[in-house]
């Protein structure tokens, strides 16, 4: 998986510094400047680079360590506790409970994989033995339905939508009822792709939440977004409220920064992630364990303790 | 931003020291406006180079004359030293009773079929028949989609399409000869989203290509891509000329920049693809209707860098 080749990185720095004999400010600069550019290069929000050095170069001040603390071990915690919370919200993933009609809303940028990922979610808890079941919202894009059709076919999963009502609001909100009178307890619901520059996307699909009442809203976001991820990210939990992110194309080069900036922005924790084009290229994605390979810690526990 | 760098009254020669500091900010200002971060280290160290040595008239402050360098340097590189007048070519070929064909590459999801769909429209505008190959066989609605464009679009427009599962580079084949004997003037070309690292993909794309011999090869990408930009670049060009066979392969000679309407202005993404190929925007999307593309206007996508 491609966000570990920025963990690599960052890793390396790390073991770059507890391998130099003498820790003192040039080092320490050394070390962050290192870290910087893999942040940068992966896309990270600039911003939050340039607090997370300044926040690390705070937390160690270097001078004021007493003789015999064991400064390199105060280095990596202080950069292990800001990756973390750049990339842990600190608020539990929204559980879905069995036997009851749970509604989930996928939203995002267009193009980001919305409705492959939406079927793959589908696909994946069907597995788990999830009733589950897709309404295709997305009226505006050419061949949406058909899309969302075939692919709902293939994985054998119900699906609803139509090709001639063009209120997306009504369609998911039929949808979702007729789903739930069926005795479904997962209802997927796919929408169109928008961003914020336009006021009616987002206000659609703040009608279309009020209308459904999902139980989770999912963020769907492509891997090789760049500077632009924060801000969408921002502007889409300021309309919705949103509870999980999922990263796509990680099976592509990109080193995913985007997506941190995203979980930041959002304040929810990435769940899944998008590893192909196929049904079964999906993983679940657990923020903590991640952070640990990240750095290339091993044992997390011990650090995250002392 | 950079009020802070006072004049340095009374200097003359700018040495590479002076300059220093104020190219990392410049640097993570270009980063800020989503240029990659390896584009912006080369475009900083290109105007460090250029300044270091010339004399510094003392009353301009050290800012400002970075700034205008800078300013240079990317006009430079965002002026289109190729022509980028599709129409011209067009008419230019109708008379050889040939189509002209354009195909459409790029990563997954960034905008090819509907920049397709806004150019067919454009020149049906100019008055030209243009056949749609439906050369995306594999993901799920991709020919649907086209239909439905087809729909929209009217009168002179056809879509050629062989369903799903089939041999991309022989579709695009059969999609030409069809439209050389019905005597269309344009055929476009859609093709499958592919990642520029799946090799198996990227090499059907080269034999798209060298099959059909595009006039045109287009890379769509997404201006709200980030550092991934040039890898996407870089790799797609490598695989058409590691996959064709013959001496002179096919490079991507055109950029459809997509999305332009989701980034305010944080256009970076151009300037990391036009540096990354030396190949012009021939296209900008900025919506997701027929109207919206445009032609690039460089001293406006330059004026929005140096904002
Ligand atoms: N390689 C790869 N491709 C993916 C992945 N997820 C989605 N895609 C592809 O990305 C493209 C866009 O995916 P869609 O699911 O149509 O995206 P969307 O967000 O629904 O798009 P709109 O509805 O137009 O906003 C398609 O070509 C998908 O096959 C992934 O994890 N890896
Ligand atoms: N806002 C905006 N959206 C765009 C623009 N161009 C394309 N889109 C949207 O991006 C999404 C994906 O567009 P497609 O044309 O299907 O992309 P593609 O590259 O053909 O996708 P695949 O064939 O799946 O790889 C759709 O929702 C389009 O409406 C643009 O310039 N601005
Ligand atoms: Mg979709
Ligand atoms: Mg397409």
């Amino acid at each position: 998986m491609v966000l570990e080749g920025l963990g690599s990185r960052i890793s390396g720095a790390l073991r770059k510094m507890t391998d130099s004999t003498v820790i003192d400010e040039t080092a320490l600069k050394e070390m962050l400047k290192e870290i910087n550019h893999a942040l940068l290069e992966a896309d990270v929000n600039i911003k939050s680079v340039v607090q997370l050095r300044k926040n690390v170069t705070e937390r160690v001040k270097l001078e004021e360590l007493a003789a015999g603390v064991n400064k390199r071990k105060v280095i990596q915690k202080a950069v292990f506790d800001e990756l973390c919370s750049m990339l842990d919200p600190g608020t539990a993933p929204v559980t879905l409970k069995r036997g009851k009609p749970n509604v989930v809303m996928f939203v995002g940028l267009q193009g980001n994989g919305k409705t492959t990922s939406c079927v793959k979610y589908a696909y994946y808890h069907q597995r788990k033995g999830w009733k589950a079941c897709l309404v295709c919202a997305d009226t505006f894009r050419a061949g949406a339905f058909d899309q969302l059709k075939q692919n709902a076919t293939k994985a054998k999963v119900p699906f609803f939508g139509s090709y001639t009502e063009t209120d997306p609001v009504k369609i998911a909100t039929d949808g979702v009822n007729r789903f739930k009178n069926e005795g479904y307890d997962l209802i997927i619901v796919d929408t169109s792709g928008r961003h914020k520059q336009e006021e009616a996307l987002f206000a659609e699909m703040e009608q279309m939440a009020e209308s459904v009442n999902p139980t989770d809203i999912i963020f769907v976001m492509d891997s090789a977004i760049g500077q632009a991820a924060y801000d969408q990210a921002l502007a889409f939990r300021a309309k919705v409220k949103v509870g999980s992110v999922i990263i796509t194309k990680l099976d592509g080069h990109a080193k995913g920064g985007g997506a941190l900036s995203a979980v930041s922005a959002t304040k929810s924790p990435i769940t899944f992630i998008g590893t192909g084009e196929h049904i079964d290229e999906f993983e679940p994605f657990k923020t903590q364990a991640f952070v640990g390979r990240l750095l290339g810690l091993g044992d997390v526990s011990g650090l995250v303790n002392t | 931003v950079f009020s802070y760098f006072k004049a340095l009254a009374g200097m003359r020669t700018l040495t590479r020291s002076d300059l220093e500091p104020v190219m990392q900010q410049f640097r993570d200002f270009l980063i800020s406006k989503n240029v990659a971060k390896d584009i912006a280290d080369k475009l900083m160290e290109s105007v460090l180079t250029s300044l270091t040595g010339k004399k510094m008239d003392s009353l301009t402050s050290l800012t400002s004359t970075v700034r205008r360098a800078l300013d240079e340097a990317l006009t430079r590189i965002l002026t289109a030293r190729q022509s980028t007048d599709i129409v011209a070519e067009i008419s230019a070929k109708r008379n050889m009773k040939v189509p002209y064909v354009i195909t459409y590459c790029g990563v997954n999801g960034v905008g090819k079929s509907t920049s397709l769909a806004k150019t067919c429209y454009y020149l049906l505008n100019h008055g030209f028949k243009v056949m749609i190959a439906a050369c995306d066989t594999f993901r799920a609605g991709a020919v649907e989609q086209l239909r439905t464009h087809v729909k929209c679009l009217g009168e002179g427009v056809e879509l050629f399409d062989k369903g799903y599962g089939k041999d991309a580079a022989a579709v695009a084949a059969d999609a030409i000869r069809r439209a050389k004997e019905l005597q269309y003037d344009v055929v476009l070309v859609d093709t499958a989203g592919r990642m520029q690292d799946n090799e198996p993909l990227m090499r059907a794309l080269a034999k798209l290509v060298e099959v059909n011999r595009p006039d045109r090869l287009f890379f769509v990408g997404e201006a709200l891509v980030g550092n991934d930009a040039v890898d996407q670049l870089t790799k797609f060009n490598q695989a058409l000329v590691d996959h064709q066979s013959g001496a002179r392969p096919q490079l991507i000679d055109g950029i459809v920049l997509t999305k332009f309407d989701t980034i305010d202005d944080k256009v970076g993404a151009a300037v990391s693809m036009v540096y990354t190929t030396g190949q012009p925007i021939v296209f900008v999307g900025v919506g997701q209707t027929y109207t919206d593309l445009r032609k690039v206007n460089t001293r406006s996508l330059v004026n929005a860098l140096m904002k």
